[in-house]
């Protein structure tokens, strides 16, 4: 054991860690590059909103109306208070941000994009005042919604259909942003959760909606067509269990798949689930995408859908007439409604239409996306035409608008805490854009007589726009 | 060539200036110009030193100094920038460090005949571990600190240089034994008990400081100094087996007992699970770095006083926010050159007890950065300990001066005739 000995094992002991370190540093690489943009994007990251000597740009409607302004570094209003509050989030030093405040933080306090690649030349360029941020939402349309939902609990979602630009988001019960850093705790402890975006994050059974969900995945596993009639009792026996319909209807011995979605007929419905199985269902809420989050400009919460290949035969149907375990929330059926009038394809939702610079220079452009096809041209047709006999001639008989084509769909969503949800969704075909929008009103009873006219009250404001 | 090291020096003070400069600009107009004369002593004494490490006819290793002055450099900017009231304490224990490295330089050969006392050594470190384990008092959640009237010590800094000067002592001296005598026991290869006891009282002392003391970085760079010591000593793999099964159990019983331990463990495996709560500062760490990026936010720039306790065990966090990536990858290759160096000086050294001491130091100052960084980039579970030269801490400050000290003497090439 020589001297030389030594110097063979302090040569080992170096090279390892000398390649402990060289793995630290690709470790430290992957941290700085490529995780870097996941976790500058995570909301609990405050550091988008720190830049203190700036004054924060604004946040503007479509029209250019302003949503929040600052005047000077660390001040903040939101004039429209809480018909907004889902729109804009909130700010706060100690709670961090939410909502646009968080999602556009680096745009707001001007830290561009590019700016960042720069690194401390940027810092150089930054300018006193941050961008603006003009938002696709229609101020008017946002605050009529939010009127019209009265006192109910409850969410609007108004979406371009063609482009997928968000017109409303609303969600009651909110809370003017500038009151919630100050009363933080009461806040988070509600039980009627005024800080959770109902239109987003909100999750709800969707009841008969689903429907038109169903009758297109019905066609497609070719399980019937267009001429079949089925039998309605009344009442339809799955084993010991049964699927009523509502207010105990019956709909006769001649019912044809347009009649059962004109008259949300629950017997054909859990008839086609069953016939489909766990599989078919399973295929068809994967192809309209409610298992694949959204990359966009708001926060999501996924949707919770059954394990459909374990479900009884009860519990299948049950996921026909958006019963059961299935929760949805109100943006992805609004999403739904649109593959309807735009040939069968869903856009990418999204909020932010264009960054500008204090001086006016335009940063960024909103490219509006497809997201997905969900469904081919032709069975999109055919659906809305179904939908839109549920306006002419249905149950959502109260959106309807003269001079436009309006299609829907009702839903009464049963739930534990209480009251059934109503729900409406569907979409307009106004002279200058297609629309689709999605009402969900917390226990409030039948969509159809408490959802159903706010839609009306929507398209007739923006048909006279 | 020799003299081209004085510019590295330059640099490094050009560093420390204008880093100053910049924060003195930002307080415009109501500067404080308090750090100034203390900078400017530390510039004049950093190249005072190294122009005697270059004139001395010692052909002492004149590139480690100015590697240890550019770490020194940039932690008194960087704290100069996070807590401008410990900017001037810092300068003053760089001065203190290195005037105590020029007392360890001037009293070399002293101090390497006391190296051969190994018992001596082995009782000192014993004494100054325990002292902390005794008459430890809390400080930052640890509870390592010996307060002396007006100052606070780290004893486990110092006990760092010890452990090394003892193990290098220990075995240099009972190599043969710990070679030779040695019974299987499975496919181990056991020495008698005599011998590897004070290995165990070591290991044991490191298990006590993760416990009792909350210390659990010293913990962790003390027992990876015993391992890696007793393999360069020996160079048998069975103690280093034994010695990962006595860390495996002790972390899992201490997982299994302790709820600190506990907690740092599992902040590790999903810091988002807590990330407002416990997690909070390894969560804003990872932050930082990601603010940072390639080019960094620019210095004064970033917001990294967002990670509470940033000055001392997060301050590469706020380098790798400010100063990005680029600025990550400089201090770390400063580090390897920096072990290179050392390892070069142990390969150069005469005797195995010099060898073991020169690398012992090397690899001590170059694991507790890698423990460090790894740490705070949640690379591996964070335990607090200094980023050797760049945190702010006098004790850190003082222990690695030391321990350059003592590796600069060792690198004077020794004369045949042992005169």
């Amino acid at each position: 054991m020589g001297h030389n000995d030594i110097k063979k094992y302090i040569l080992h002991c170096s090279i390892f860690m000398m390649v402990c370190f060289l793995v630290l540093f690709g470790y430290i690489v992957y941290l700085q590059v490529i995780e870097a943009p996941s976790l500058l994007a995570n909301p609990l990251n405050i550091r988008g909103n720190e830049a203190l000597n700036v004054v924060r740009g604004s946040i503007l409607d479509i029209n250019g109306k302003e949503l929040a302004t600052s005047e000077k570094p660390g001040e903040r209003s939101y004039p429209y208070g809480a018909v907004m509050a889902p729109v804009t989030g909130y700010l706060g030093q100690e709670i961090g941000s939410d909502g646009t405040e968080a999602v556009s933080g680096t745009d707001l306090t001007g830290q561009s994009r590019q700016m960042q690649m720069l690194g401390p030349i940027g810092q150089a360029l930054q300018s006193g005042r941050g961008n603006n941020v003009k938002l696709t939402i229609d101020a008017d349309i946002q605050e009529l919604a939010y009127d019209a939902l009265g006192n109910n609990k409850g969410a609007v979602v108004v979406l371009d259909a063609n482009t997928g630009a968000i017109i409303a988001m609303v969600s009651k019960p909110a809370v003017d942003p500038s009151n919630v850093e100050a009363n933080w705790k009461e806040l988070t402890a509600r039980e009627d959760s005024p800080l959770l975006n109902r239109a987003t994050q909100g999750l709800y059974p969707p009841g008969s909606t689903i429907k038109v969900l169903i009758a297109d995945a019905a066609l497609d596993e070719k399980v019937t067509d267009l001429n079949e009639t089925f039998k309605c009792t009344g009442k339809l026996q799955i084993g010991k269990e049964y699927i009523g319909e509502s207010h105990g209807a019956v709909h006769g011995d001649h019912v044809t798949l347009e009649d059962a979605v004109t008259e949300s007929c629950n017997v054909t419905f859990g008839t086609l689930a069953m016939r489909m199985h766990g599989k078919g269902l399973e295929e068809a809420f994967d192809r309209f995408g409610f298992n694949t989050p959204i990359e966009s400009e708001f926060h999501e919460s996924k949707c919770h859908l059954p394990q459909f290949l374990k479900l009884g035969d009860g519990d299948t149907a049950q996921v026909g007439i958006g019963q059961g375990e299935t929760l949805v929330t109100p943006m992805r059926m609004a999403m739904l409604a649109s593959a309807y009038v735009n040939k069968g394809t869903v856009m990418v939702p999204y909020l932010v239409e264009e960054v500008t610079s204090p001086v006016g220079l335009v940063i960024r452009k909103a490219s509006p996306t497809k997201w997905r096809d969900v469904t081919s041209a032709q069975r999109a047709g055919i659906i809305s035409g179904f939908m839109e006999n549920v306006v002419k001639n249905g149950t959502g008989g109260a959106a309807a608008v003269s001079g436009v084509r309006v299609t829907g769909k009702t839903g009464t969503a049963e739930n534990s805490a209480g009251a059934d949800h109503g729900w409406f969704i569907g979409t307009a075909e106004l002279p200058k854009r297609k629309i689709a929008f999605c009402i969900i009103v917390e226990n409030s009873g039948g969509g159809g007589t408490v959802a159903a006219p706010i839609a009306s009250q929507i398209i007739t404001a923006m048909r006279d726009r | 060539m020799k003299t081209k090291s004085l510019l590295l020096v330059a640099v490094d003070f050009l560093i420390m200036f204008a880093g100053l400069g910049i924060i003195m600009l930002n307080q415009y107009p109501k500067i404080d110009y308090t750090p100034i004369p203390w900078a400017l002593g530390a510039a004049g004494l950093g190249i005072f030193i190294q122009l005697f490490l270059i004139k001395g006819r010692f052909n002492d290793d004149i590139w480690i100094f100015p590697m240890v002055l550019f770490f020194s450099s940039i932690g008194i900017i960087m704290l100069a920038r996070l807590k401008p009231i410990l900017c001037v304490p810092q300068l003053r224990w760089l001065i203190i460090g290195m005037l105590v490295m020029v007392a360890v330089l001037y009293f070399s050969r002293q101090l390497k005949d006391m190296m051969q006392y190994q018992y001596i050594l082995g009782v000192c470190t014993l004494i100054v571990l325990c002292l902390s384990l005794i008459f430890g008092v809390e400080i930052g959640g640890s509870k390592n600190w010996l307060v002396l009237g007006p100052f606070s010590v780290q004893p486990s800094e110092f006990g760092k240089i010890l452990l090394v000067l003892f193990l290098a002592a220990f075995l240099s001296d009972h190599k043969d034994m710990l070679k030779e005598a040695r019974k299987r026991f499975l496919f181990l290869d056991l020495p008698p008990l005599r011998f590897i006891a004070p290995l165990l009282v070591i290991w044991g002392i490191a298990i006590l400081m993760f416990v009792v003391q909350r210390d659990l970085g010293s913990a962790l760079l003390f027992f990876c100094m015993a391992v890696f010591m007793t393999y360069m000593g020996t160079g048998s793999k069975s103690y280093v087996f034994i010695a990962m099964c006595f860390i495996c159990l002790g972390a899992a019983v201490s997982y299994a007992f302790f709820s600190h331990v506990q907690v740092r463990f599992n902040i590790w495996l999903d810091p988002w699970a807590d990330a407002v709560g416990q997690a909070y500062q390894v969560v804003q760490s990872l932050f930082a770095f990601a603010a940072g990026g390639v080019w960094g936010t620019g210095f004064t720039h970033g917001h990294p006083g967002l990670i509470p306790e940033v000055h001392t065990d997060f301050i590469f966090s706020a380098i790798g926010e400010e100063f990005g990536l680029l600025g990550c990858t400089v201090i770390m290759m400063v580090y390897v050159l920096m072990f290179y160096r050392g390892i070069m000086v142990a390969m150069g050294c005469k005797k195995e007890l010099h060898t073991l001491v020169a690398a012992g130091f090397s690899i001590a100052l170059f694991t507790q950065a890698f423990i460090i960084i790894a740490g705070v980039t949640k690379f591996l579970p964070l335990t607090g300990i200094t980023l050797p030269f760049i945190s702010y801490g006098g004790s850190s400050m003082v222990s690695g001066y030391i321990m350059i000290g003592l590796l600069l003497s060792l690198s004077k090439k020794e004369r045949m005739n042992g005169a």
